[in-house]
């Protein structure tokens, strides 16, 4: 009965530097496994100059094996003809890109809800990076969720 | 039809209207006829926020260096703004919630009249923390005659619904004799109200708020009263939601697609719908005369007001797919839409204020390409 209660005494002893067996030996750094890894992980994300995005330095943009970039011609109309045209290159959305090359877009939650920024669509597709939530008609689109998938002509007010 | 709070029928929800349906029985939302409306209450829920997060002990110090006629601004401005969401921390359930007949849609109308109830009160914290005797600015909003005008031209489309929906719940469609006025009930007339209410409620969030906002913010565009601005910045980041709610309330009765009448009633309505955004921009302008009755201040006066008013009319009357009035394409105040978007200072995401920053949210949309590559 005695013996028992020693040998349960030291099972619950403390050491910080621990007692364990030493198969059950761990240290706060993980054991280091080689790479197996011949290749470098294909990077999957866009580096972006915060300052201005359709300005960013020279190797900014990383190219994705198979994918193009979407680097599309963005066409400006006003109610009578074209008033001017931008290229979208590296922003992370349509609306982006036209303030970063002084166009004025209306906008207030810059992620789709208000649609503050609601702008007619004439021509082209766009890909939506986040789901619109504000009202659109058909022909309209919302440049703050948003990025072209071919080149596209839009109207603004 | 009588309301009842758990309807006993069975009836296909997805074929309901979004009004004057049957009354939503089971709070379900596995089968929805117009999903925005959960879209819109998961945005809602995760922009949850408390004013006592905002720290005001530096505008107590520039309220009382402030002088006269900007105390006055200041405070006529928050008794607006108080006004109007002491209407809709209530109005939007007494009025919408006996007729609706979509769970989701019921659900999205609580959650919205929710979130107005946080903006009340945080005006009490504002008042708390910037005016020796909070009672005396509350008072006057039932005393002082601005005001009461103001509140008169928020709430009566709302008092007429909801007076012609209790006796239409109460005794149905047709003509009753009540205390002696002959009332003439019937289906018709009762949406054409809920259409006319629901462009009312859209103009109050979409216009009368965001002049609103303008003051506030002007405040804070020259430093002063930035802890106000700050939390007036969260609650413009709700009316947005809100606007986009009732935009698409509106936008979908027009299409006529959920409720045909109701569709015929949006086409013949549109003088007066016009007519109610018209007259809220005059009751703004006249607004404007009475806040800067001593005075303007930096940055903004009665006539650069009176021009954001023309301004955000156009942008809203415009949304909701009908021709502008004034013709006003540029927003005379610029500087605003920084301060409207709610996320362009904070820095640090857990400190509660980044709208995209979701706690524990995950993706769960896993679509089948996601696998594409995969091999066992």
């Amino acid at each position: 009965m005695q013996k028992a209660t020693d040998q349960h005494s030291i099972t619950k002893e403390f050491h910080l530097d621990g007692l364990a067996p030493a198969h059950e030996e761990f240290s706060l750094e993980a054991e280091t496994v080689e790479s197996q890894l011949d290749h470098e992980p294909v990077q999957g994300s866009l580096i972006l100059n915060t300052e201005d995005p359709e300005q960013p330095e020279a190797s900014a943009q990383i190219d994705l094996a198979g994918m193009d970039k979407p680097v599309h011609m963005v066409s400006i109309h006003n109610d009578v003809d074209l008033a001017q045209a931008v290229p979208f290159q590296h922003a992370h959305t349509l609306l982006e890109s036209l303030e970063a090359q002084n166009v004025a877009v209306h906008y207030q939650c810059r992620e789709g809800y208000c649609g503050s920024c609601r702008t007619q669509l004439l021509e082209g597709e766009v890909h939506y990076t986040e789901e619109p939530m504000a009202w659109i008609n058909d022909d309209e689109i919302l440049p703050c969720c948003c990025i072209p998938k071919t080149p596209i002509r839009i109207k603004l007010p | 039809m009588s309301y009842t709070t758990f309807n006993q029928k069975t009836f296909d929800t997805l074929k309901q209207p979004m009004f004057f349906g049957e009354t939503v029985n089971v709070a379900r939302y596995d089968i929805q006829k117009h999903k925005i409306f959960e879209n819109l209450i998961e945005k809602q829920l995760s922009f949850f926020w408390r004013p006592e997060e905002v720290d005001l002990a530096n505008d107590r110090k520039d309220f009382i260096d402030l002088p006269d006629h900007e105390q006055h601004i200041f405070l006529s401005n928050l008794k607006y703004q108080t006004l109007l969401d002491s209407v809709q921390g209530r109005s939007p359930n007494v009025a919408f919630l006996p007729i609706v007949s979509l769970p989701e849609l019921e659900t999205w109308i609580e959650t919205w009249s929710f979130s107005e109830t946080i903006h009340s009160r945080s005006y009490t914290h504002i008042m708390r923390n910037v005016v020796p005797n909070p009672a005396e600015v509350f008072d006057d909003i039932t005393r002082n005659d601005f005001i009461t005008r103001r509140a008169v031209s928020v709430t009566k489309y709302y008092d007429e619904l909801i007076e012609k929906c209790s006796y239409y719940t109460q005794l149905g469609e047709g003509t009753h004799t009540i205390n002696g006025h002959v009332v003439d009930i019937n289906l018709r007339d009762l949406k054409r109200t809920l259409y006319l209410t629901m462009v009312s409620v859209n103009v109050l969030e979409a216009i009368r708020f965001y002049v609103s906002f303008a003051c506030s913010f002007a405040f804070a565009e020259r430093a002063k009263m930035e802890g106000n601005a700050k939390i007036i910045k969260l609650i413009a980041r709700d009316e947005a939601l809100h606007l986009t709610g009732t935009q698409h309330i509106l936008q979908i009765m027009a299409a006529g697609k959920d409720d045909p009448e109701m569709g015929e009633i949006a086409a013949s309505c549109k003088d007066e719908v016009r007519e109610i955004f018209l007259d809220a921009a005059e009751q703004e302008k006249e607004w404007a005369g009475y806040l800067f009755k001593d005075g303007s201040m930096i940055g903004l006066n009665q006539h650069i007001l009176a021009q954001y008013v023309e301004y955000i009319t156009d942008q809203r009357i415009a949304a909701i797919g009908l021709p502008t009035i004034f013709g006003a394409k540029n927003n005379p105040l610029p500087w605003i839409n920084s301060w409207l978007n709610s996320d362009n200072v904070q820095v640090a995401p857990q400190e509660a204020e980044i709208s995209s920053y979701l706690v524990g949210a995950i993706d769960s949309a896993v679509d089948t390409e996601d696998f594409g590559d995969f091999d066992l």
